[in-house]
């Protein structure tokens, strides 16, 4: 595993994007791996809970699945790197010693700030007295100075009561940050041979080269909802079904996507990849009545 | 997992605590609890709902349910399906056809009336040989005479098959025509007499004496009501039903199968191995009558779930207790969930019935959702019981 790298080294390994497989499933934890694969127009589909505000289900965090066709369009650009593996134990020793150095300041940190907490605190509700009623006010106010200063001297922040951040990207347990910032973009083979899955991935790779943003359609019975500009921005203009060329549907089956198409105001593309490398789109939109 | 990323936990691995990630890599596959499964339960949790492992040999079993409380299992509705078949009125007709496509054949029986448009079917092989050997007693005291003489073939076709007479070529002597006017009969045949008989020639002419040849004189307006009566009596012999029987027992037999036909109850409903589910002449309620002609039965979805064994693929992962039923929930005693939970996705296949009843089996009586994971977005489906409505006022 590499250490720290060189600045111009810094450049290239950005666009390398680290992948880590979950049950067989690509997933990116970094912030600035994420932050590339957006800007390579991959969308993905975020799973985590959200640290700050974890109960609910609208704005989820990392790590960020991939679908299959989005890792193989990395791998084919040469821009995919495996992360290490989670039983990887590299230097330990040194590891833990870092990590409890980096406890102990914290604590420290967080001890100060805790006692400045305090003491407003307490400020806060002597001022707060005065500007009340002034019968029992002198009492209070004597008995909340004292205080104060006996807090200065005995003021213990607990271990217990520190606040302890759990890292989301494993940084290799050596909570270096920097770790793994140059990755070589190899990425293995992992693409299940049947004609289905190459005929998504053309379909894929097409509309990702004219521009189009492509998420998972399983809910809307298709391949691919199709944005025209990042999914935050837009409706989905198109649900995509793929299809060879010399599959044969039934028409019931058309009929029903089109029905549900038409429900939920999207339009219905049948794609299908032509033997010359092109890819042949016909939508299906509902007429009405003639 | 999930209290660990909502910050509660932090779990620790020789000496060094471990990120979100190594938490997913580490504990998530599909031996144990798989992404998708992890992906519904975060989504169940977040929302608040206690989820649950699911422990199949913890449920109680059906019967241990019974023994707590009386199931109250309602009748089953029975489905509506009305078998094509027709109704035995007078109109509908019988066939001569064979026995075997009769069955067949009831759907497309054709009306027919009785009249000459009636379609000539042919006769059946069975009624041939029954009147073939009927026709053969009648005759055998002749034929034992003839079998050995192939030359006295005058007054029949071979005898192999065929029992059909040739009448053109049998001679009846018609005594009361005025056209002809013989004063005797030619004698008949000897080999047809029995024993040294002989007959001569018979002198009619006195027997012509005794017979009115006068024709009757009628008036127009008499003549005329004869023809009317003529044309509108129906001939009997004209019925080509009857023409085809060849003696007298066969006539019989057709007079009783019309008669029977008239009652009711005609032969190819009432005399073969099949016959009708009900006689119309019988009392019977709706209802009943219903039950009696449904082809297909009603079930429900448990029917025949107990024999089904488990299978790989489908389980049910997760009991999910409401939200606001925290207050009578402990730990220990968590008391009847509001779901179950079977974990898929859009790419496998879709619950077949054996799977849905296996998955309703172990379940028991809470009703078992399917949440199909598809790349971060989760449906949740379920699969309800349902009875048609019946048409019945009992």
């Amino acid at each position: 595993m590499e250490d720290s790298p060189s600045m111009d080294d810094h450049q290239d390994s950005s666009l390398v994007v680290g992948v880590g497989l979950c049950d067989s499933a690509p997933l990116l934890w970094r912030l600035q791996d994420l932050k590339t694969a957006r800007r390579l127009g991959l969308v993905g589909a975020l799973l985590g809970s959200l640290p700050r505000t974890p109960r609910q289900n609208q704005r989820l965090g990392r790590p960020l699945l991939l679908l299959p066709e989005e890792e193989q369009l990395l791998r084919d650009e040469e821009a995919a790197g495996a992360l290490p593996g989670p039983n990887q134990d590299v230097g330990g020793a040194e590891l833990r010693r870092q990590f409890e150095e980096d406890q102990q300041r914290s604590f420290e940190e967080q001890s100060v700030l805790a006692l400045e907490d305090r003491k407003s605190a307490l400020r806060r509700a002597m001022t707060s007295s005065h500007t009340g009623s002034e019968s029992g006010a002198e009492a209070v106010d004597e008995a909340l100075r004292g205080r104060l200063e006996a807090l200065d001297h005995s003021f213990s922040f607990p271990q217990s009561a520190m606040a302890v951040q759990l890292s989301t990207a494993r940084a290799g347990l050596s909570y270096c940050p920097e770790a793994w910032a140059h990755l070589q973009a190899s990425w293995p083979i992992r693409e299940q041979n049947n004609p289905r899955s190459d005929a998504r991935y053309q379909v894929f790779r097409d509309l990702r080269g004219r521009g189009f943003y492509l998420t998972s359609a399983g809910k809307f019975g298709g391949d691919f909802l199709v944005y025209p500009g990042d999914p935050l921005r837009f409706h989905a203009h198109f649900i995509a079904v793929c299809l060879t060329l010399d599959e044969s549907i039934c028409l019931l089956d058309v009929l029903a996507v089109a029905r549900l198409g038409s429900n939920v105001k999207k339009t219905v593309l049948l794609c299908s990849p032509a033997p010359d490398g092109g890819v042949c789109y016909t939508s299906l939109q509902w007429s009405g009545m003639v | 997992m999930c209290i660990c990323q909502q910050g509660n936990v932090q779990v620790f691995y020789r000496d060094l605590p471990l990120s979100i990630q190594d938490g997913y890599e580490r504990f998530l596959s599909s031996a144990t609890v798989s992404l998708q499964q992890y992906q519904v339960f975060g989504h169940l949790k977040r929302l608040g709902y206690v989820v649950h492992r699911f422990d199949p040999s913890s449920e109680p079993s059906s019967y241990a349910k019974q023994l707590n409380l009386p199931q109250s299992r309602d009748r089953a509705g029975r489905q509506l399906k009305r078998k094509r078949s027709p109704s035995p009125t007078a109109t509908c007709s019988y066939t001569e056809a064979q026995v075997e496509s009769t069955i067949e054949k009831m759907e497309e029986d054709k009306c027919s009336l009785e009249g000459d448009d009636a379609k000539k079917l042919a006769a059946s092989p069975d009624i041939q040989t029954a009147t073939t050997s009927g026709a053969d007693e009648g005759r055998s005291w002749w034929m034992t005479d003839d079998l050995g003489a192939s030359d006295k073939e005058l007054h029949h076709s071979p005898t192999s098959g065929s029992s059909r007479w040739d009448f053109s070529s049998i001679p009846f002597p018609d005594v009361g025509s005025s056209e002809r006017h013989p004063s005797c009969l030619a004698p008949p045949e000897p080999s047809l007499l029995p024993g040294d008989l002989t007959v001569g020639v018979c002198d009619i002419a006195s027997w012509r004496r005794k017979i009115n040849l006068r024709m009757v004189k009628m008036s127009s307006k008499e003549q005329k009501r004869e023809k009317d009566k003529r044309r509108r009596r129906w001939d009997v012999n004209k019925d080509r039903e009857v023409r085809r029987c060849r003696n007298w027992a066969e006539y019989h037999e057709l007079l009783a199968r019309r008669q029977r036909k008239r009652k009711g109850r005609p032969a190819h409903l009432w005399n073969r191995e099949v016959t009708p589910l009900h006689d119309p002449k019988q009392p019977i309620s709706t209802g009943e009558l219903l039950d009696k002609i449904s082809v297909i039965k009603s079930t429900h979805l448990l029917e025949g779930a107990s024999r089904l064994k488990g299978s790989e693929q489908w389980r049910i992962c997760f009991n999910v207790y409401q939200p606001d039923t925290v207050v009578d929930f402990k730990k220990s005693n968590p008391g009847k969930p509001y779901s179950r939970m079977c974990v898929c996705s859009f790419d496998g296949p879709v619950p077949d019935l054996r799977a849905i009843k296996l998955l309703a089996f172990q379940s028991g009586d809470i009703p078992v959702v399917f949440a199909v994971v598809d790349h971060g977005d989760i449906s949740f489906y379920t699969f309800k019981d349902f009875q048609l409505p019946i048409d019945v006022f009992p």
